[in-house]
């Protein structure tokens, strides 16, 4: 039987994360926005709420939600502002990690203190010389003793300024390629840790990110998160969960420039009628609504074959990468809907297609999952 | 100390309202109920009074059709009520607060309380009867207006401000009340998610209809009866003011309010 229909549960976290949305992030966005200021205040109320650690187990005090009840959040905080809403998810990409590679002792050790009290994650894979390689990865882990000793760079990290934790993928051996990669968790105060300046970026400013440098970091065997050589399947099995959270992402930012696009079209007059009436609005409203809708479903249905223990990685590459194309093409029909009006940021609509832009490229370039989905693909037709 | 606060699930400020064909009533069709910003205050003073005298308990009860009425039960356990209670009551729209003074009044002869809280009118029909009907039907004193309410254990006395015009005043009760409360002058809490998570799982008590008709006999007939239920005409008129900065705004404005509304002189 196919089910669409939201239990009550389900409509209440979903009015709860709308409610957050509306009262404590869509008044800041616009500011965020043009300062690229990171708004702690809003982040710890999202933690307060239960709104961060999304997909820590009850057991160790975190939420503990499916993954459909978190796309089902995360597409109404990003209709509100979707750089903050990368930053609100950065920890469930960063605590994943842990969540599938790491001892019972240490989820223990290191999930409680991220429940107990508000604190910030990241997720440190992407190097400088490449992301989508992540084979390829450069930063070292030499065993010394109990301990393994890292240097290297990490770049374009969510949070990493502020982030009191950071899971760390670097190679035993680069002559490994994959097989050498390791999965490490790192406190910030380990030293030879420095994170770099908050880059300034096209969107998603209310996001701070950065670089993080290893110089000599000295890592104990404990906070090696599964055996040599296990980090780069956890690194992609954590992206397996995360890649269709994005998708929501997405799907929040196209639904709220329809929903903008909407809005304007009823009260704008030319010609001595709403622009509503005239066809060539319609037809724009007709396409972004189909993009949404189908974005939606994409997205609901990747998240739920993988809380029905499915892999999902074919889904799940199809749910981000049309939700995020999709996004690209509504959020600018929705700047064309508004004219000239669209073009300034006194408006909220540019802003939508300056967001909507990172989710073609992060968690997995959209070429990077078209080499997926074309894999999966034929994978079953041979 | 038992403290109960009485709620009512009231139309979403968002909702789009209807009248019912016969034009006597709002259509509930459709309609998204929520809790009403004033009980939402009563409920928030409910819980502070809780924090600070600890082995106190909260219980929402509400009287009206399911499965509205049982919603805002569960929004009051989300924020963080420890138990709720269901006064059932088959019609569909309830337009008679004197009927649910008398149904929450049999109830509370039946249950031990100290305290009773309520907001300080209902969200939708805005009688403002309830808190008062209640007082008199369980012989407890009643206050409207108030605010910053504490209770001090060794005297067993309640403690609060009212406002009243042009301030406030301030003023004690011994024992049991009935306080109902200004809006929203305590910033109500948000329901955290885990917390919405148990409300969802949490049970109910639920009084049926019948139990309660039984314990009111004559009484159990609803006083009140609408016949009327119009929406507002819409209104035309309005003036959009061309500014650049806030300060041009505020003075355009103050002078079309001065010089053509006429409400300043
Ligand atoms: C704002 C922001 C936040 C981010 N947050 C994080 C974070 O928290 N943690 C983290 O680890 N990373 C993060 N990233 C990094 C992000 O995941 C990478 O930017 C992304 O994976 C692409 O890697 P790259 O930038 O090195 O591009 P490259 O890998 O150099 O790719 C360049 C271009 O070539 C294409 N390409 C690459 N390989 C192929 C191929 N085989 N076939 C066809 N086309 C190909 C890519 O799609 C892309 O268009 C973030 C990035 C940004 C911009």
């Amino acid at each position: 039987m196919v089910d669409f229909s939201l239990t009550e549960e389900q409509t209440s976290l979903q009015e709860m994360a709308r409610k957050f949305a509306r009262s404590e992030m869509l008044p800041r966005a616009a500011e965020c926005d043009k300062n690229s200021r990171f708004p702690e205040e809003v982040y710890r109320k999202a933690w307060e709420l239960g709104l961060m650690n999304l997909n820590v187990p009850s057991d160790f005090g975190g939420s503990g939600l499916s993954l459909l009840d978190q796309v089902l959040i995360v597409e109404e905080l990003a209709r509100a502002c979707a750089g903050m809403t990368t930053s609100i998810l950065a920890n469930c990409l960063a605590l994943e990690p842990i969540l599938i590679g790491a001892s019972p002792e240490q989820k223990q050790r290191l999930l409680a203190p991220f429940c107990a009290s508000f604190h910030l994650a990241s997720f440190c894979l992407t190097e400088p010389a490449g992301g989508s390689d992540a084979g390829a990865l450069t930063t070292r882990a030499r065993r010394d003793g109990d301990a393994y000793v890292l240097d290297g760079e990490k770049c374009f990290i969510t949070n990493a300024p502020h982030a009191s934790l950071y899971t760390v993928f670097a190679t035993v051996d680069p002559a490994l390629r994959h097989r050498g990669i390791t999965a490490f968790v790192v406190p910030r105060s380990a030293e030879g840790l420095s994170t770099g300046k908050d880059e300034d970026k096209m969107g998603h400013r209310a996001s701070a990110t950065s670089t993080v440098r290893f110089e000599g970091v000295r890592v104990p065997v404990d906070d090696r998160l599964g055996a040599e050589g296990d980090g780069f399947s956890i690194a992609m099995r954590t992206l397996d969960q995360t890649r269709t959270p994005i998708g929501a992402i997405a799907l929040g930012i196209a639904q709220a420039a329809l929903g903008y696009a909407g809005e304007y079209a009823l009260q704008r007059h030319t010609f001595g009628k709403p622009i509503a009436e005239h066809q060539a609005i319609q037809l724009k409203i007709a396409d972004m609504a189909q993009a949404v809708h189908a974005s939606r479903l994409l997205v609901w249905h990747a998240a739920w074959l993988i809380d029905h223990g499915r892999k999902g990685t074919l889904e799940s590459s199809i749910a981000k990468c049309f939700a995020s194309d999709a996004a690209m093409r509504v959020a600018d029909e929705a700047i064309q809907i508004f004219g000239g009006y669209g073009y300034m940021r006194d408006y909220p609509v540019e802003k939508l297609l300056r967001d909507a832009k990172l989710t073609q490229i992060y968690e997995g370039s959209n070429e990077i999952q078209r080499i997926v989905i074309a894999r999966e693909q034929l994978k079953g037709a041979a | 100390m038992e403290i109960v606060v009485c709620i009512k699930p009231v139309p979403d400020a968002e909702t789009r309202l209807r009248a019912n064909p016969a034009g006597t009533a709002l259509d509930g069709e459709g309609v998204k109920w929520a809790l009403a910003g004033y009980d939402e205050s009563a409920v928030e003073q409910a819980l502070l009074l809780k924090e600070a005298n600890p082995g106190s308990r909260v219980r929402a009860v509400s009287f009206g059709p399911a499965p509205r009425t049982e919603e805002v039960l569960r929004a009051a356990l989300a924020l963080g009520a420890d138990g709720a209670t269901f006064l059932e009551h088959p019609a569909e729209v309830v337009p008679d607060p004197l009927l649910a003074a008398r149904a929450v009044a049999a109830h509370l002869g039946r249950a031990t309380w100290d305290l009773v809280l309520v907001g300080k009118q209902a969200g939708d029909d805005e009688a403002g009867l309830f808190g008062g009907a209640l007082a008199e039907l369980v012989d407890a004193p009643s206050f409207g207006g108030v605010m910053a309410l504490t209770y001090d254990a060794s005297a067993r006395r309640f403690t609060f401000r009212r406002s009243v015009e042009g301030g406030a005043e301030a003023a004690e009760v011994p024992g049991r009340a009935v306080l109902a409360l200004q809006q929203a002058w305590n910033d109500p809490r948000t329901a955290k998610l885990p917390n919405i998570l148990k409300s969802r799982r949490a049970t109910i008590d639920k009084v049926a209809w019948a139990t309660t008709a039984g314990a009111l006999g004559p009484l159990g007939t609803p006083t009140t009866q609408s016949v009327g239920f119009r929406l507002p005409a819409p209104r035309s008129g309005a003036k959009m003011i061309d500014y650049r900065t806030p300060e041009e705004a505020a003075e355009k404005l103050v002078r079309l309010l001065q010089e053509e509304a006429k409400v300043f002189p």
